[in-house]
């Protein structure tokens, strides 16, 4: 135990021996190790000085983005589809379809109306146009009007056998008409549906008015056809020919005029059928 | 007061620049707004509550936007797009609400 108790001793005394050499070593205020001051201290605060201003720095380019983004949503909500739903979007589809059917139907009754209104002036017209043609024609069939037109010009002298007689002369017109004249005159009398040709001193008397050879014929029609009617053998051209001993001239023309026109009767008990 | 400061530059400038936005961000736009205006909002509560921090509030703002956006994105990839954007707004719009009288609590104790 004493053994045991020195050596304990020992070890202690020399354990602390070290320690105080180890303190004497340790030493830092000698002046051979010049004390370095750590700025812990200095470096945190610029540290936080940093991170303070670089936060609200940040702080402030966020809220920037934010101001910006709201700005530019506020100009762009208005004008694009590319934010709607699709539900808007189909009825947005539906929407505007149905306007548009119902702009195309109104549309098609506009032009069907455009339409009715053209075909009822084109029906117009063309009534006009009968009405205008049908003035002429019955205008020229009743010898109210004057013509002019392709025909013949047919001259019969004073006949040297005998006169001509009022017979011959409606056969000669009876003839033409038969060729299918339109338009024609003896001397200068009309010829229409109600012209008589009768015998009379002198001459013929035609709707009231004395005739005197030469007879004069202006006839509008084909006037092959015409001639042909005259001149045909056997015809009343070679009649007058032979048996009156007058001389009968043809002369077709591209345009024979006829000027004297004819009183328009009044019909006093014929009506027209409604 | 940085907070206002740059909200004022940056409605400033987007009303005077007036860019295109691509086409792709044009959906998410609005959610990005509301998002950060949610941000703003509890960053004005806590700074109200005098535990306003630079760091939560830059982190809680771009986690907002981007938790927003990609909720949105993930919705349009799985064809729930719409639905989910409504969501989200509806969500965001609750925390505004309730941070904006949380606000106003503090304002008209005191």
């Amino acid at each position: 135990m004493p053994m045991s108790g020195k050596r304990e001793h020992d070890l202690l005394s020399k354990m602390h021996s070290q320690h105080a050499a180890d303190k004497e070593n340790d030493r830092m205020d000698t002046g051979s190790f010049p004390i370095v001051r750590r700025r812990p201290r200095r470096r945190g605060v610029t540290n936080e000085v940093r991170g303070h201003v670089a936060s609200s720095i940040l702080i402030v380019v966020l809220c920037a983005m934010l101001g910006f983004g709201y700005a530019i949503q506020l100009n762009n909500t208005t004008s694009t589809y590319e934010t709607m739903s699709e539900d808007e979007l189909t009825r947005l589809i539906t929407e505007t379809s149905t306007q548009v059917q119902n702009l195309q139907q109104r549309k098609a009754e506009l032009s069907s109306q455009l339409k009715s209104l053209q075909e009822a002036a084109n029906k117009q017209e063309e009534a006009k146009r009968i009405a205008k043609q049908n003035e002429d024609t019955s205008g020229l069939l009743s010898g109210r009007l004057p013509a002019v037109g392709e025909g013949v010009v047919i001259r019969v002298t004073r006949g040297t056998k005998e006169k001509v007689d009022a017979s011959t002369m409606f056969q000669l017109l009876e003839e033409l008409r038969n060729a299918g004249v339109e338009v024609m005159a003896i001397n200068s009398v009309r010829v229409v549906t109600s012209t008589y040709i009768a015998d009379a001193k002198g001459g013929l008397l035609c709707d009231g008015v004395l005739l005197k050879a030469p007879y004069t014929v202006k006839a509008i029609g084909d006037s092959q056809n015409l001639q042909n009617a005259v001149n045909i053998a056997g015809g009343v051209g070679s009649r007058l020919k032979v048996k009156f001993g007058a001389q009968v001239s043809v002369v077709s023309s591209n345009s024979v005029q006829i000027n004297e026109i004819a009183q328009v009767e009044q019909y006093s008990y014929a009506k027209t059928v409604e | 007061m940085a907070a206002v400061l740059g909200l004022i530059i940056g409605v400033v400038v987007g009303i005077f620049v007036r860019p295109d936005i691509p086409i792709v961000l044009q959906p998410y736009l609005p959610i990005m707004v509301v998002a950060a205006l949610d941000a703003l909002l509890g960053a004005a509560r806590s700074y109200f509550e005098r535990s306003f921090s630079d760091k939560v509030f830059v982190i809680s703002f771009v986690s907002n936007v981007v938790t927003a956006t990609l909720l949105v994105l993930l919705g349009n990839q799985l064809g729930v797009g719409s639905q989910l954007q409504t969501a989200v707004i509806v969500v965001l719009g609750i925390r505004i609400f309730s941070n904006v009288s949380a606000i106003r609590r503090f304002i008209f104790r005191g």
